[in-house]
Parts: C-alpha cells; sequence; structure tokens
C-alpha cells in the first residue's frame, strides 16, 4: 500500500516537474513563420479548407501581390473545416501560439464567436487601407463587431433558384413564371411539377438547418437578435418560416435526403426539379456534364410578410490575420491589397476558380457579365450579384450553432403537427438553458 | 515475499508513470477546469456551478439517456455474436476459416468516412434495405430511417455492432487458442456434449476475456462518437446524440465552454468507473 | 446429422461475412468510379481507376503522408507491445493489494473522452517543444491502460508452472518474461499487435491538434481534407481510403496464422 501512494506520488510529482520545466519554454518557441523572416525571405502562412477554392484564391492572390512586391511567399496549409476549427480553438485556449499561422479562413457565422472567445487574437482591419465600402454591406456588417472590423470579406454565399429549365417547361412553367415568386407560390408550383412530370421540386433534410437560415436571412431576420437573445417567440419571420418548413414537407414535393451526398446526388441525378442554394453550388451542379444547358437561375422565393425580399445568403467566409503573429503588417497588406480591392483578382477568382466575391467594383467586369452555356446562356454571374445589393444585412451573433441545435431538436414535433407557438416557446426555452 | 514484490514494481513502474503523465496529469488540469466557466478564454471560477447545471440540463439528459440505451441493447448482443464466432472459428477442422476470420474482421478497419457514407446510402428512404424489405414483403411502406428517432437508433446499433464484433472476436479467439486441445479431448472421451464443453471448458477459460471485452465495450460505448456524428450527426432532433458528442459540441462548435466540457466529461468517468466496478465485482476473479 | 450443423455453420458464417465484407467491397468499386456516378449509387465496375489514382495524388501528399502512418505506427506498436506487456505481465504474476489498487487507478485514465485531456495534453507538448513531430504522436499513446489492461487478463491463463520450472533452470525474473512467458504468449501478442497498429494507424484526433505541417500529416488527416471540400471527389477520395485500409489489413493476413498455433509445440 505504500508503495503505491509512493509510486503515485513520485510519478505526480516528476510529471509536474517534467510539465512545468516544458512551460518555460512556451514564450520561446517561434513558429515557422518567424524563422522565415529573420532569414530575409518574405513569408506568410495561412490555414485554408478546400485548396480547389479558397487555396486557389489566396494562390492567385499571391501571384498578384508577388509582382509588386518579389520575394513573397505564400504557404497554405489546407485541411477540413471542422479541423480548422479544432486546431484553432485548442492553440487559443491553450494560450500556445507555436503552430498557429498568420491568416486564418473563417465562416461567417464563427466570427462574433471566436471575437468575443478569444479577446486580442484577430487584427483589426478598422483602421487599414481597405476601403470596406466597395464591398457589399451584409458582409461587412458580418465582420463587425463593436464598431471594430475584424478581417476581409471573401467570398459571398448570395443564393438563387436553380431550376431544370426543362422539367419546369414540361410542367407547363416558363422562366417567367419563377421570377419573384412567393414560397407559397413554389409550393404550388411544386405540386404542379410533381404530378406532371413525377420529379420532386426540392429536397428536404430535417437534419441541415440550411434551409431556415436562408428564408430567416431573406425576412431580415436570424435566430437571435442582435444582442445574443433567442428570437424564436415573437418573431413574425421566424414563425412564417416554420409554417412554410412544415407546409414543403406535408406538400409531397420535398424528396427527403439526409447528407451532403445524398443531396448533390440528388440533383446531379436528375431526381429534383430545383435548388435554393448558394452561387458556389454551380460547381456541384455542374458536375452532372449531361444536364449542360438545362439549368437556369432565378431570384430566391421570398416570405409573403413585410420585409421579405427576394434575395438572401447561405454561407460565406471571411479571412482573418491573427494579432499575435509575427508577421501581422505583412500579412495584413497582403489581404488588403489584392482580396481587399483588386478588381483583377475578383476577375481571375471567378474564372479560374468559380468563386462570386463581394467586392463591387468587379461586378461590372467582362467575367462577372459572361453568360454560361449550361446555364441556358443566362448571364449568372451579373443576376447573382445584382440579388447580392438585397440581402438583408443582419447580426449573425456568437450563438448561432447553439440557436440552430435547439430549432433542430424541436423540428421533429413541428412535422409532426404540434402547435408552432409552443414549439417556439420550448425552442426559445431550450436555447436560453444552453447558453448560459 | 518481499524481494518478489520488489521485482514486481519494476516491471510495472515505467509504464505506469508514463501513465501518470500522460493521462492524469491532464485529466487533473481537466478537473480543475471543471470548475469554471465562460467562453473560450474568458472563464470564471463558478465553484459546482457547472455540476448542478448538469443536473438540469436536458440535453445532456437526453445525450444520457441514448448513450445508456445504445449500452444496455448493442453491447451484449455485440459480444454474444462475437463469443459465437470465435467458437465457430475456433474449430481445427472448419474449412475457409482464414477467409471467415478476416472478412468478419474487415469492418473494423473499413474507414469511418466511407461506411458512414454507404450506410446513409443503405438506409436512405429510397435505399435498399426499404427495397429489400419491401420486396420481402416484411413492410408495406418504406422506412424513413435516419428521419425516425426510434429507427436511426436501430441504425446507430446496426453499424456500431456492424463495425466491433469482429474486433471482439479477434480477442476471443486469441484467448480460446491458448486453452489446449488436450482438455477438450479428454472431455469427449468422457462422453460430454460439444454444447456441454462450450459451456464448461471454453467459457470459464475465456472469462478474464469476457470481462475485459464487456469494460473496454462498455467504455468505448459511453465515449461513441464517430459513428453518431458522421452518419446521423445526432439527429434526428437530439435522438441519437451522445455524451461525447455534446462534450465536442460544448468545445468546438458553440461558443466554447471548456469549463462546462470537463464536467461533462467527468460524467462520463464517474459512469464508466460506477459500471466497471461492478462488472468485475460480478466476473472478476475472486482471491 | 453433422452435415446439417456444418451447413447452418457455413450459412451463418457466409452471410456475417456478406454483410461485413459488402462495403468493403463498395469502396473498391468506388474507385473505379467518377464522384458524381458514386454519389447517384452506381455499382459497377468504371473505368476511371487509373485518373482517380493521378488526380489523388496530385491532390494531396499522399506518399508522405502514408511513410508518416508508418513510421509513426510501426514504432508506436513495438513500444506499446513491450511497455503494456511487461506491465499486465507484472500486474497479473506479482499481485499485491497494492498493485491491484495502482492498477484500478490506471484504469480511470481510459474512462476519459480524449476532447477533454487534449488541450492540457497540448499545452504541455508545446512547452516540451515537440510539436509538430512523430514524437508528439507516439509518447501520449504507447502506454494504455487498455492493453496493460489486454495482456493482464490474458496472463491470468499462463501455466505458472511455466514459470517454476523456468526458475528451478536457473532463470532470472527478466528472462522468465523473455524466454517462457514470451513464446507462450505468441497469440496475445499478436492480437494486441494488430489491435494497436490499426488503432496508432486510423488515430485522428490527436495527431490533427500536434502536428501541423503538410510534411508531417499522417493517411488519415490527408482523408479528411479531400472530404470536406464544397465538392468532394469522391473517387479519389475512395482511393484514398483504399490506400489507408490497406496496411492494416495486410498486418492481419500477416499474423492471423499466430491465432492458429495456440499452444501446441511450445515450452512443454
Amino acid at each position: 500500500m505504500k508503495k503505491a501512494l509512493s509510486t503515485l506520488l513520485v510519478t505526480t510529482v516528476m510529471a509536474s516537474a517534467l510539465a512545468a520545466c516544458g512551460s518555460n519554454n512556451t514564450n520561446t518557441a517561434n513558429d515557422a513563420s518567424s524563422n522565415e523572416a529573420a532569414e530575409g525571405k518574405q513569408k506568410v502562412v495561412a490555414w485554408a479548407w478546400d485548396p480547389s477554392f479558397n487555396g486557389k484564391a489566396l494562390n492567385i492572390a499571391a501571384e498578384l501581390y508577388e509582382q509588386e512586391h518579389p520575394g513573397f511567399e505564400l504557404e497554405v496549409v489546407d485541411m477540413a473545416k471542422t479541423d480548422l476549427e479544432q486546431r484553432l480553438n485548442t492553440n487559443l485556449a491553450a494560450g500556445v501560439s507555436e503552430g498557429l499561422p498568420d491568416i486564418i479562413l473563417v465562416n461567417d457565422p464563427n466570427i462574433q464567436k471566436y471575437v468575443n472567445s478569444y479577446p486580442g487574437t484577430f487584427a483589426e482591419f478598422t483602421n487599414s487601407n481597405v476601403d470596406f465600402s466597395q464591398f457589399s454591406q451584409y458582409k461587412v456588417d458580418a465582420l463587425t463587431v463593436d464598431e471594430k472590423i475584424y478581417g476581409i470579406p471573401f467570398d459571398i454565399g448570395v443564393t438563387g433558384l436553380f431550376y431544370r429549365s426543362d422539367i419546369l417547361a414540361e410542367a407547363g412553367y416558363s422562366a417567367e413564371d419563377l421570377e419573384n415568386i412567393t414560397w407559397d407560390e413554389y409550393i404550388e408550383i411544386g405540386k404542379v411539377v410533381k404530378e406532371k412530370t413525377g420529379k420532386y421540386m426540392s429536397t428536404i433534410n430535417p437534419n441541415d438547418e440550411a434551409w431556415t437560415s436562408i428564408l430567416l436571412q431573406s425576412g431580415g431576420s436570424w435566430y437571435i437578435t442582435p444582442d445574443n437573445k433567442g428570437n424564436f417567440v415573437n418573431n413574425p419571420v421566424m414563425t412564417e418560416t416554420l409554417r412554410l418548413y412544415k407546409a414543403i414537407s406535408d406538400s409531397g414535393i420535398a424528396k427527403p435526403v439526409t447528407g451532403w451526398s445524398e443531396f448533390v446526388g440528388s440533383f446531379n441525378a436528375g431526381d429534383v426539379a430545383t435548388v435554393v442554394s448558394g452561387v458556389w453550388q454551380i460547381a456541384s451542379i455542374m458536375d452532372a456534364a449531361d444536364q449542360k444547358g438545362q439549368w437556369a437561375v432565378a431570384p430566391t422565393p421570398r416570405l409573403n410578410i413585410e420585409g421579405g425580399v427576394n434575395a438572401s445568403n447561405e454561407g460565406g467566409s471571411s479571412w482573418f490575420v491573427l494579432d499575435g503573429s509575427a508577421n501581422k503588417e505583412l500579412a495584413m497588406d497582403f489581404l488588403g491589397s489584392t482580396i481587399g480591392g483588386s478588381s483583377e483578382f475578383y476577375e481571375r477568382f471567378l474564372t479560374e476558380a468559380g468563386g462570386v466575391g463581394s467586392y463591387i467594383p468587379a461586378f461590372s467586369s467582362e467575367a462577372y457579365q459572361q453568360t454560361s452555356e449550361f446555364f441556358g446562356n443566362q448571364a449568372i454571374y451579373a443576376d447573382f450579384t445584382e440579388w447580392s445589393t438585397q440581402v438583408p444585412g443582419i447580426s449573425l451573433g456568437m450563438y448561432t450553432q447553439e440557436a440552430k441545435d435547439a430549432l433542430k431538436n424541436e423540428l421533429p414535433n413541428i412535422l409532426n403537427g404540434a402547435d408552432l407557438e409552443k414549439s417556439l416557446a420550448n425552442i426559445q426555452k431550450l436555447f436560453e438553458q444552453q447558453v448560459q | 515475499m518481499k524481494k518478489s514484490s520488489l521485482i514486481g514494481w519494476q516491471f510495472i513502474l515505467l509504464p505506469s508513470a508514463l501513465i501518470m503523465l500522460f493521462s492524469f496529469y491532464p485529466m487533473i488540469q481537466s478537473f480543475i477546469l471543471s470548475f469554471e466557466s465562460g467562453k473560450g478564454n474568458v472563464s470564471e471560477f463558478v465553484g459546482l456551478g457547472n455540476y448542478t447545471r448538469l443536473l438540469s440540463d436536458p440535453i445532456f439528459r437526453q445525450a444520457l439517456f441514448n448513450t445508456i440505451l445504445y449500452l444496455i441493447i448493442q453491447v451484449p448482443i455485440m459480444l454474444f455474436l462475437g463469443l459465437i464466432i470465435a467458437h465457430l472459428l475456433n474449430a481445427p477442422k472448419l474449412k475457409f476459416k482464414g477467409f471467415y476470420r478476416t472478412a468478419i474482421f474487415l469492418p473494423c478497419v473499413t474507414s469511418l468516412v466511407s461506411y458512414s457514407i454507404l450506410f446513409k446510402s443503405i438506409f436512405a428512404v429510397d435505399g435498399i434495405f426499404n427495397k429489400l424489405l419491401l420486396n420481402m414483403h416484411i413492410i408495406n411502406e418504406p422506412i424513413a430511417w435516419l428521419m425516425d428517432p426510434v429507427w436511426a437508433r436501430v441504425v446507430i446499433i446496426l453499424a456500431i455492432t456492424w463495425r466491433w464484433t469482429g474486433y471482439n472476436m479477434i480477442f476471443y479467439l486469441s484467448a480460446m487458442q491458448n486453452i489446449d486441445p488436450s482438455i477438450y479431448e479428454a472431455a469427449s472421451i468422457d462422453g460430454a456434449s460439444k454444447l456441454r464443453q462450450f459451456f464448461s471448458i471454453t467459457i470459464p477459460m475465456v472469462k478474464p476475456i469476457i470481462l475485459f471485452t464487456a469494460i473496454i465495450s462498455t467504455n468505448g460505448t459511453l465515449q461513441l462518437f464517430d459513428e453518431v456524428v458522421n452518419i446521423t450527426n445526432g439527429g434526428p432532433g437530439n435522438s441519437t446524440m451522445t455524451i461525447s458528442q455534446y462534450i465536442y459540441n460544448l468545445s468546438f462548435v458553440y461558443t466554447p465552454n471548456f469549463g462546462y466540457a470537463a464536467t461533462v466529461s467527468y460524467a462520463i468517468v464517474i459512469i464508466v468507473a460506477i459500471l466497471a466496478f461492478l462488472q468485475m465485482k460480478v466476473g472478476g476473479d475472486k482471491k | 446429422m453433422r452435415a446439417l450443423g456444418t451447413f447452418f455453420k457455413h450459412a451463418f458464417l457466409i452471410a456475417a461475412s456478406v454483410i461485413s465484407l459488402f462495403p468493403f467491397v463498395w469502396m473498391l468499386i468506388g474507385m473505379t468510379n467518377t464522384s458524381s456516378d458514386i454519389v447517384k449509387g452506381k455499382f459497377s465496375i468504371g473505368s476511371e481507376f487509373t485518373n482517380n489514382i493521378s488526380k489523388l495524388f496530385d491532390a494531396a501528399p499522399v506518399g508522405s503522408a502514408f511513410m508518416n502512418s508508418v513510421y509513426i505506427s510501426v514504432i508506436g506498436t513495438v513500444l506499446t507491445l513491450l511497455l503494456c506487456s511487461i506491465a499486465g505481465y507484472g500486474f497479473e504474476i506479482y499481485r499485491t493489494k497494492g498493485t491491484d489498487r495502482l492498477f484500478s487507478v490506471l484504469l480511470l485514465s481510459m474512462m476519459m473522452p480524449f476532447a477533454a485531456i487534449m488541450i492540457p495534453l497540448f499545452k504541455l507538448f508545446s512547452g516540451w517543444g515537440l510539436l509538430n513531430s512523430a514524437l508528439a504522436v507516439i509518447l501520449p499513446t504507447m502506454t494504455t491502460a487498455f492493453m496493460i489492461f489486454f495482456f493482464l487478463q490474458n496472463t491470468k491463463s499462463f501455466p505458472r508452472e511455466l514459470l517454476q520450472a523456468g526458475r528451478v533452470d536457473g532463470l532470472n525474473e527478466l528472462k522468465l518474461f523473455t524466454r517462457v512467458y514470451m513464446p507462450t504468449m505468441k497469440p496475445t501478442y499478436a492480437a494486441a499487435a494488430i489491435i494497436t497498429f490499426m488503432a496508432n494507424w486510423n488515430n485522428f484526433l490527436w495527431p490533427l491538434i500536434a502536428l501541423r505541417t503538410q510534411e508531417q500529416k499522417t493517411l488519415p488527416l490527408v482523408v479528411s481534407s479531400l472530404a470536406s471540400s464544397y465538392n468532394p471527389d469522391y473517387g479519389i477520395i475512395m482511393v484514398a481510403i483504399v490506400i489507408t485500409t490497406i496496411p492494416t489489413v495486410l498486418i492481419f493476413f500477416l499474423l492471423q496464422k499466430q491465432f492458429v498455433q495456440g499452444m501446441l509445440g511450445s515450452v512443454k
């Protein structure tokens, strides 16, 4: 028994000693970029996901920047989005700067969460030479916390109603019939489409709240209020959104899917006639090469209530710079002069990576005015950027994920016909419980 | 006797110290953290606040219920299946043993990403499984497996069982291989049937490993994470969510509250420890 | 009658095998198809195999990730077998009330979800300057209560008479372990090797946090990056997954003969 205790004691002391002598080194640990800077090279490290889109964008920006600043080097470390969030949180929570990059890609709904949870971590761009008035206002709104702007807007998720013009035509609908419709009209059209062509109008995934997010933003609302309270009760936009959700589910026009690959599979296989999603969905839609020329895009359907518009947003991210990075100024200058203000960047981003940015001066460029054969020769980017000017700006708050999960929890009940007001009150309560 | 116990300590000292350093040291830090609450780095001491919050947390209760449900249903089925299969494969004269062994082991190494995509597609509303059941007239309408709270849990249980039965089979097989075949021969000569031999020879001699797999599976199921996140993502609603997923959400998905996450983690430790203690009392050796 | 029993045995095992193999076969078929075909549920062999392979090697550092995984897994497994078997043996053969208590405490370490100790562990390794190295992954995982427990339980059926015989022959305690115990327990070591190699090879969360640069990545990290783009290419993901699966299957093939040997011909 004594032996057991003394072993425990000895090893715990050893462990603490080892750990303590280790922690003295934390301050002297260098990260890769500061080593490079010492060698005279100008190197910046960035974390991003999806090398064919985000990584590509950074590399385009680096090429442009190198023209004016020879010797500049960019390293993009590619990882999954959730992995990036895990690494970032672990570093910041451990108070360790080793291993952190200079530049990081952040999904817009996470911005306030990071800024408020890890104060002083992200560099402010408020007084930099980036002209934020040249960007879609709602993107800049997402980046602003307490009047300070924390990053540079990147890709935009302006939504549209992608539809199969051939299937809609078979059901008797032309492009005009889909312009600026309400969701109730959408449902009616969907029923006719199902009847006449046998195809579903869209997919529905009760585990994914992308659809409710799109509707809420189109009505100028969100799951939480600007001061981070639950926005489920006394919110006509929320009530209308959920009423429509149940209506679509009941109407039989939506094909139930349970995951991303099933969702993409549905339109690739031609099972659904429409997809309401962000502009970045274009790449996946175009994967079905045999559907060339059969797609078109109309404005997003709107909520039939006051303040409802035919425009919304899904997703989108922004570039942040870490305030503690040794190459902070370089990173900020790099981002600021390319993604923060170069029309050439945005044109190349579109033509080479299919990415749509929120930089308004680029909207009138040739690239953005091009027509797309796949989409029946429609000038889709011109349309999307036009709609982006109408997207209501909202505050995404700190607790988006908690609010979404509280909603998801109650969705099965709502779909089964529970009293909507009661359900909303339940969601509100659950949300408040979560954000103590 | 004293000399032998000194030698014994020499055998176990280094490995124990390593576990102390790499597991207990962080565990203690986590325990201290469980008394703080806040967001990210902005947290404050709240004493037992997290623990009281835990007791009235509806999401934790749901996660706990789900996790225990998986435990009670899935673990016994899986261990029983593993035992039967190992026994069948232990027979010296069975043909194609190697093939069966490899095939049944493969699910353990099939990548999580790939089999979760596959399970989702098999159990989709228009997926193969429904088609099979409809064709065999077992059901009249396709079941919305992943959208119904009860059926979604069934899918998770099927997925875990599919994945880990082979794993446990390996443990049992290697233990059965340690049994001297002459014991079986002697029993046969004495007239004992194969079934009798299984219950009177095999099971008792494999008992320590059965206890091992019981504790390990209990531990694994209570910490279940991968399948739930990749196949159903805790849904529909929160009906398949597990405690581990909740901890992960609290740390990396929601506005991070590492203190509360630590508290929930210790809830798992306590539950597993109690169950392990009970299992050892029931199935351990008496000395 | 005997034939009927055998028939049912085989029927059961075949059913179990088919169910087990099916997703694996699907993976292999997926390797040969395009992403959109896979998503649509195509179950026939396509012609995209070589295409997918070259796209994969362009898209991700598969070669270096493979070598990193091999290095970490092999070294980690060898160390684990040594450290945990010696401890399991020690806890069982030299069992005292004190060691029993210590073991119960060690068992607790298995019960903590890794996500909760990840951050303190990260701080520890950062302090030692070991982040982004193979050592960062090997050190915390080479001794586990799980494996010690495994060896401990298996040692309970180890015949002590062999130890007595060895002592009579003049072997010291360490030699008893290496000359008598280790050869006899080959099936246990084989099972432990397979399980440990698999765990190390597929380890994801800690390597994700501890390894930071492209050159240090292990295979599971590579697969994760591939699977999470906005427009994942499932064809190359399937190839990556099969590459990731092969080594463990290989180790299983090589070691499974040990399951057949048992105690025939061991020290008697």
